[in-house]
């Protein structure tokens, strides 16, 4: 019996034998599983790299540059509006406005508060929306014609450079004396003990005697704090508190951040507005980390002579109505005398009539009231320019926002002056800031390059107003050309094929290889076939001319029909052996049941080869659109039109398809039709994505009803 | 079980009255350049239950799908002789496939109702071939015909494909005498199936053969015993070409064997 077992058993791994057989199969097979699965990781890999390329270039931060400023753009205007009113008179000179305005009784206007604190007997001042300026309201931010001045440092200079350090801790003793000399108001108290903290905690300075600085210092910026620096710095030169130069320039607030953020040499900034987070990545991209010092607040105040018997408040509303539109009082309130406005302003230049205007009417677009805004769009385009987008639609129905745009792609007309891929946008945020901080007059948005403008925009050479219209247009047409062709003709060759030929037939034989071979034709080579046979030879059929559609002397026959011929050629064998693929799998035991019941060939094909084979060549054509949906290169051979900016008016139209004008863009060195190109694919991506869930969801439907 | 060999018909297939269904002479099926089977003479006689038996691949179903010329569907497949049905070879040229398969119905090894619902699986043969009469009548009076009627009479919109195999097999039966054919023939028809649905299609043959002519293809020789009227025992030669052995009423042919072949087959098998 032991004798048999054994022998049963020879040839077969024993004991520890055994176990390293068993052993060495486990891992086998985890080798082959882990292969198995590296493979799918590499495609999974694949596709997520591939994705995330596309969404790469089609998102970012773009640094807009308007070809005019939307701020001066509106300043501009209110400025305009203000100077070309009757009796306006302007004048460089505070003097000259408040003597002028106390001597007439229907005069008004608003000087610098020292001017008016020197005259303050003969002009009498205005509440404005029921606030008189004060130390307090202006503080307080509770006047509306109120700002606060800033002086900036950072603290590396304040801490390295002793001259810095020990010229702004002077600044701030001092300054609210100079402010209140120089027609400003004192910051305050508070904000001064805020100031000298601040100071010292950056210089590592404090006390009452500081040593005397000695050097040079570079101060820049507003015009409006400028005045200040100047007295400060010329104050403690008298008192030999500070022995060499300072240089105080007044280059605007804009530019000064700009310069502060870009040149070490700048030690000090003169601001009439806080600095923006941008400005402020900018500098830290610098090395400098701004310290901000509030040193006073600016506060104009509005008078009148004090021999005006009858204005003691105005609101804003009026304010605006006294400065650009009414011209005699009774105008803004009917009890008041029916006298002209006399308006005294400072000059054009002066930074006091920007100030007014932009507290009084505010700086963005968005502010503006609609008349404005018409108002602003109309002055500054061309009469003809004017007429086409009255055609378009009449002016005077846009809503506000629709204005806002109006004037931004017509007037302020932006152009992209650097754009960013996503990758960078989220990861190098700071450095774009920087970058964009420095071109001077962009501002940087966070755009989706694929959005609604996008995709309802015909073609257009400014990138920012390219869209893809024409192109999914031309795309669905050439597609359904395409489907039209290929479909019926695949099925009903695949039926032939699969139910009618013999397989024996000289004709079948030469078929059914070809058939095969066909799916296997680089697409180009379909593409000079359409050429030669649609576009040449069958041109006065192609072109429409044969069916009376066209212009004899330009049509030709790089049409739309053309192009979906060729590309339904080039599917029609992928619906053939999908279908082909389909009807043999049909059970062969429903044919038999069909045909011994007596049914003839076309009813056995038609009641129950088609219904249960049509999942399978429902797949083929879902595969056959999404090729023809996507395919490039037949189409340029065919002749697809570089620049299409007219939707397709029928089948005998030029046409150009997504794929086409994607090519295009990425063919472009622009970094813009680069991004367009991204969008562009999305768009594509999502179009077929879309087209395919539709069929598979009509073709589960449809199958579902047939069992 | 009321089927024996005792009960079979009294007439035989030599005597004078016998009125003959269809018959074959010297029937040649070749699939390309062999020779499945040679030389088949057989006479079929109406309203008989005529079994077809032998080992696995001597033909059987070649000879049985020769009688409603489905071999035509095999584009290998190639046809000599004659069979003669209601006096006409239907072999010739002006004789159509489809009017023949019509008169000549079929149910098949594996039950293969339609991926339609019951009613439709009944109702398309007949529409199909034309008919104009009572749809609903026609449905149900094929399927007790099939005695299907009863287990489902309150599903017919239910697909054919939601009954069990044995149900399946009587719907295919029904639908096929809904377009009131002159003879079935069955391949096999309960080799798929389990006892209980075995023995019902049996009993569904003997009452059917009131009517119709049945051929049957079976292997297993106690159905053929039990139902059939005649039997004909298929065998290979060298070139596993089939032939005609012995053919005869069945209590003959399974009670006394002219031929020594079909005693050793049959014994082999009951052995
Ligand atoms: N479609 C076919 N093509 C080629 N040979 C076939 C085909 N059908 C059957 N045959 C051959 O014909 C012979 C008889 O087959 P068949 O009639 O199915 O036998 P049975 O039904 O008795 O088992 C077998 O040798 C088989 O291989
Ligand atoms: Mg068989």
């Amino acid at each position: 019996m032991a004798v048999e077992t054994q022998q049963s058993k020879v040839g077969y791994p024993e004991g520890r034998a055994f176990e390293r057989f068993l052993r060495w199969r486990k891992q086998l097979g985890a080798l082959w599983g882990t292969l198995f699965f590296l493979s799918t990781l590499i495609g999974m890999v694949v596709l997520v790299v591939l994705v995330a390329d596309i969404v790469d270039g089609a998102f970012g931060y773009v640094a807009l540059e308007y070809r005019v400023d939307p701020e001066s753009l509106v300043l501009d205007y209110h400025k305009n509006q203000m100077v070309s009113m009757p009796k306006t008179l302007p004048s460089e000179e505070d003097v000259v406005l408040v003597d002028g305005i106390a001597q007439r009784p229907a005069a008004i206007g608003f000087v610098g508060y020292a001017y008016y604190q020197q005259k303050a007997d003969s002009v009498r001042v205005l509440s404005v929306d029921g606030v008189l300026p004060d130390e307090a309201t202006v503080a307080e931010g509770r006047y509306p014609l109120a700002r606060p001045l800033f002086l900036y440092a950072d603290a590396k200079t304040l801490a390295s450079k002793a001259e810095a350090a020990l010229f702004v801790g002077e600044y701030l003793r001092r300054v609210d004396e100079v402010a209140a000399s120089v027609g400003y108001f004192p910051a305050g108290e508070s904000v001064r003990t805020e100031n000298l903290a601040a100071w010292t905690r950056a210089s590592g300075l404090s006390g009452e005697s500081l040593p005397v600085a000695q050097g040079e210092l570079s101060v820049t910026g507003s015009s409006t704090v400028a005045p200040i620096t100047q007295r400060v710095a010329d104050s403690l030169v008298a008192d030999n508190r500070f022995v060499g130069q300072v240089q105080v320039e007044s280059i605007g607030t804009d530019a000064g951040f700009r310069r502060f953020c870009a040149d070490l040499g700048v030690d000090l900034v003169d601001a009439s507005r806080p600095m923006q987070s941008v400005e402020r990545a900018a500098c830290l991209q610098l090395g400098r980390a701004p310290i901000e010092f509030q040193i006073a607040n600016d506060g104009l105040p509005v008078i009148v002579s004090s021999q005006n018997e009858f204005v003691r408040e105005l609101t804003r509303a009026q304010l605006q109505q006294i400065f650009t539109s009414a011209t005699r009082w009774n105008e803004i309130d009917p009890s008041w005398p029916d006298q002209d406005i006399f308006r005294f302003i400072p000059g054009v230049d002066s930074g006091t009539l920007d100030f007014f205007v932009t507290a009084l009417f505010g700086s963005s677009l968005a502010e503006q009231s609609t008349p404005v805004l018409l108002d602003i769009l109309t002055s500054n385009i061309s009469a003809g320019r004017l007429r086409a987008l009255e055609a378009q639609r009449p002016l005077a129905e846009l809503s506000k926002t629709e204005l806002v745009e109006r004037i931004e792609t017509e007037v302020l007309r932006p152009q992209v002056a650097a754009s960013w891929s996503l990758t960078d946008s989220l990861l190098r945020r700071t450095e774009i800031e920087a970058a964009a901080a420095a071109m001077p007059g962009t501002a940087l948005i966070f755009k989706s390059w694929v959005n609604w403008e996008f995709l309802t925009s015909p073609q257009s050479s400014d990138p920012l107003h390219a869209g893809v219209r024409t192109a999914i247009f031309g795309s669905l047409l050439v597609t359904l050309v395409a489907f039209l062709l290929a479909v019926p003709l695949g099925i009903a060759a695949a039926i032939y094929l699969e139910e009618y030929s013999s397989g024996k037939s000289w004709f079948d034989r030469v078929v059914e290889t070809n058939i095969n071979n066909l799916a296997g034709v680089p697409s180009i080579i379909y593409g000079m076939l359409g050429l030669a046979v649609f576009v040449r030879f069958l041109g006065p059929l192609t072109s429409g001319l044969a069916f009376g559609v066209g212009d004899p002397s330009t049509a030709n026959g790089r049409t739309i029909v053309s192009a979906g011929l060729t590309l339904g050629l080039l599917v029609l064998p992928l619906v053939i052996i999908n279908g082909r693929e389909a009807i043999r799998a049909v059970p062969r035991g429903i044919r038999e049941g069909s045909f011994g019941l007596g049914a003839t060939r076309w009813q056995t094909v038609w009641s129950h080869v088609l219904p249960n084979a049509i999942t399978g060549i429902l797949t083929g054509v879902i595969l056959a659109v999404s090729r023809a949906f996507g395919e490039t290169a037949p189409l340029i051979v065919v002749g697809a039109s570089t620049f299409v900016v007219v939707d397709p008016n029928g089948l005998f139209a030029k046409f150009t398809s997504l794929p086409v004008q994607i090519y295009q863009w990425t063919s472009r060195p622009q970094p813009e039709f680069q991004h367009l190109a991204a969008a562009a694919i999305v768009v594509l991506l999502l179009l077929l994505v879309s087209l395919n869930a539709l069929a598979i969801w009509l073709r589960n439907r449809y199958s579902r009803r047939v069992i | 079980m009321s089927i024996s060999l005792a009960v079979s018909s009294s007439s035989s297939i030599e005597s004078p009255q016998a009125r003959i269904a269809v018959e074959s002479r010297n029937l040649r099926v070749f699939y390309g350049k062999f020779m499945a089977v040679r030389d088949i003479n057989l006479q079929v006689e109406e309203c008989k239950i005529t079994a077809l038996i032998g080992p696995s691949g001597c033909g059987k179903s070649t000879v049985l799908r020769a009688f409603n010329r489905m071999n035509d569907l095999v584009p290998v497949a190639r046809t000599e002789g004659e069979i003669l049905f209601q006096g006409k070879n239907i072999y010739d040229p002006d004789v159509d496939a489809v009017e023949v398969r019509r008169r000549v119905g079929m149910v098949f090894q594996k039950p293969n109702p339609f991926p339609k619902s019951i009613y439709e699986n009944i109702a398309w043969g007949a529409r199909i071939n034309g008919f104009k009469g009572d749809m609903d009548q026609l449905v149900e009076e094929s399927l007790r015909g099939a005695a299907l009627w009863d287990e489902v009479k309150d599903k017919l919109k239910q697909s054919g494909y939601s009954l069990s195999g044995g149900q399946q097999q009587r719907l295919c039966i029904a639908r096929t005498i809904a377009v009131k054919p002159d003879i079935i023939l069955m391949d096999e028809p309960c080799s798929a199936l389990d006892p209980i649905a075995t023995l019902r299609i049996e009993e569904l043959m003997r009452e059917l053969v009131n009517q119709y002519t049945i051929i049957i293809v079976t292997h297993n020789m106690q159905q053929a015993a039990r139902v059939a009227d005649y039997t004909a025992f298929f065998m290979v030669d060298d070139t596993r070409t089939g032939y005609l052995v012995e053919y005869g009423r069945s209590d003959q042919i399974f009670m006394r064997p002219k031929d020594k072949r079909t005693e050793d087959y049959i014994t082999g098998r009951f052995g």
